[in-house]
């Protein structure tokens, strides 16, 4: 028990010190002792600006045009030499009436962007401090931290397929950025490997009165290409929709023949 | 009993690319042609991400080959009348599929008519999400 006055004040000083480092190291990945979650109650309640819009709800990648599911790289893209060998080998399969690495066919999680358009319905649920976003396709679970924290050191960052999201407001825009990719079985599109360097940026909105979402992408990966890839993709609001358990189980491929046919390209 | 029938449809392509294919690739699969089979059905299964239809048919061999129809999930199905009991082990259906380009048998599912004539495909009655 402190009873001086002094005592008291120095105790205080060391609390706030204790919070202040705590809070300063919370990052996506490891919460230090002290930090708050995403869900704890006392970060949720914490006084935050209103934010422009409320992702929350069930959303289906397609409609209109220049809308497609692949993220087909645009004309004029240089890939590196690594790249390049990929990219040519998917495109002689695909002569050839093959498919080269179908890594999502043999379980592989698809990964972002794929995972984003790959057909089946997302479920988000944007809370103060995150957004969860759920695809039914293989559950794939992604979580973008609104709550202020940078992105966790490189030196323990644990790399995913879905990476590590950082999103921030601005003005009537989201803006996500996500790294600390898996840099093997993760493609951006058929041939075209995304790397442990790949950087994606969202610039993510809601148009047409809240019925679609629109995201603005912007990929960079220096070992697998030069520059900046821009596309924009966007969804709509299917509130009759809910999300499944869908899982990709060893038995599931033993009753596919696609997935193991000669016409896979390893 | 194995006969081959030429045809394509691309509605019925588009509809697969969408939907059968969204875990795998289809590559194998010739999507200009359907095969038509007879025999007596060996599984049913009803799961996501895929559902899939096992039959057992007679070869020129006077043995039974294992056609394995790769189906899209239940979402789809419910859409376009199946349900998880339309079909059950021992039944004795037809089914048209798109077949491999190798010959295996087995294929992408297109269609099947049951025991008492109904048939069912893969396309929604109602509109598709």
């Amino acid at each position: 028990m402190i009873k001086s006055r002094i005592g008291r004040r120095v105790a205080a000083a060391v609390v706030a010190f204790s919070f202040l480092v705590g809070v300063s190291d919370l990052t996506a990945q490891f919460q230090p002792p002290g930090a708050l979650g995403a869900l704890a109650p006392e970060n949720l309640a914490k006084p935050r600006p209103k934010p422009p819009f409320d992702l929350t709800g069930t959303w289906l990648h397609g409609g209109g045009p220049d809308n497609g599911f692949r993220f087909t790289p645009p004309p004029g893209l240089k890939l590196t030499p690594e790249a390049q060998v990929h990219y040519d080998a998917a495109r002689k399969a695909q002569s050839e009436g093959k498919v080269y690495r179908d890594d999502i066919g043999q379980c592989w999680p698809a990964g972002l962007p794929v995972i984003m358009t790959r057909v089946w319905p997302i479920a988000m649920i944007q809370l103060p401090t995150a957004i969860y976003m759920i695809s039914e396709f293989m559950n794939s679970l992604r979580v973008v931290y609104l709550d202020g924290r940078p992105h966790t050191d490189p030196d323990i960052a644990v790399p995913s397929f879905n990476g590590e999201s950082i999103g921030r407001w601005e003005g009537d825009t989201l803006v996500i950025d996500s790294k600390y990719f898996v840099p093997d079985h993760h493609w951006i599109d058929s041939g075209i490997p995304g790397s442990d360097a790949l950087h994606i940026v969202e610039r993510i909105k809601l148009i047409d009165q809240g019925k679609t979402l629109s995201i603005e992408y912007a990929f960079t990966d220096p070992k697998s290409w030069e520059g900046t890839w821009n596309i924009t993709k966007r969804w709509r609001r299917v509130d009759e929709r809910d999300i499944a358990e869908v899982s990709c189980l060893p038995d599931l491929n033993d009753h596919m023949p696609t997935t193991h046919s000669d016409a896979n390209v390893r | 009993m194995r006969n081959l029938l030429a045809g394509s449809s691309l509605l019925i392509a588009l509809f697969i690319a969408g939907t059968a294919y969204a875990h795998h690739s289809g590559a194998g699969v010739d999507r200009t042609k359907t095969v038509t089979v007879e025999g007596i059905v060996k599984q049913f299964k009803w799961a996501n991400p895929h559902s899939w239809l096992e039959i057992e048919v007679p070869n020129s061999k006077g043995s039974t080959d294992i056609w394995n129809l790769e189906m899209t999930s239940p979402a789809f199905l419910v859409r376009a009348g199946w349900k998880s009991t339309s079909i059950k082990a021992g039944d004795k259906v037809k089914a048209v599929a798109r077949p491999f380009r190798n010959g295996d048998p087995g294929g992408i599912f297109v269609s099947v008519t049951l025991p008492d004539g109904k048939v069912l495909g893969e396309q929604a009655t109602q509109p598709a999400y």
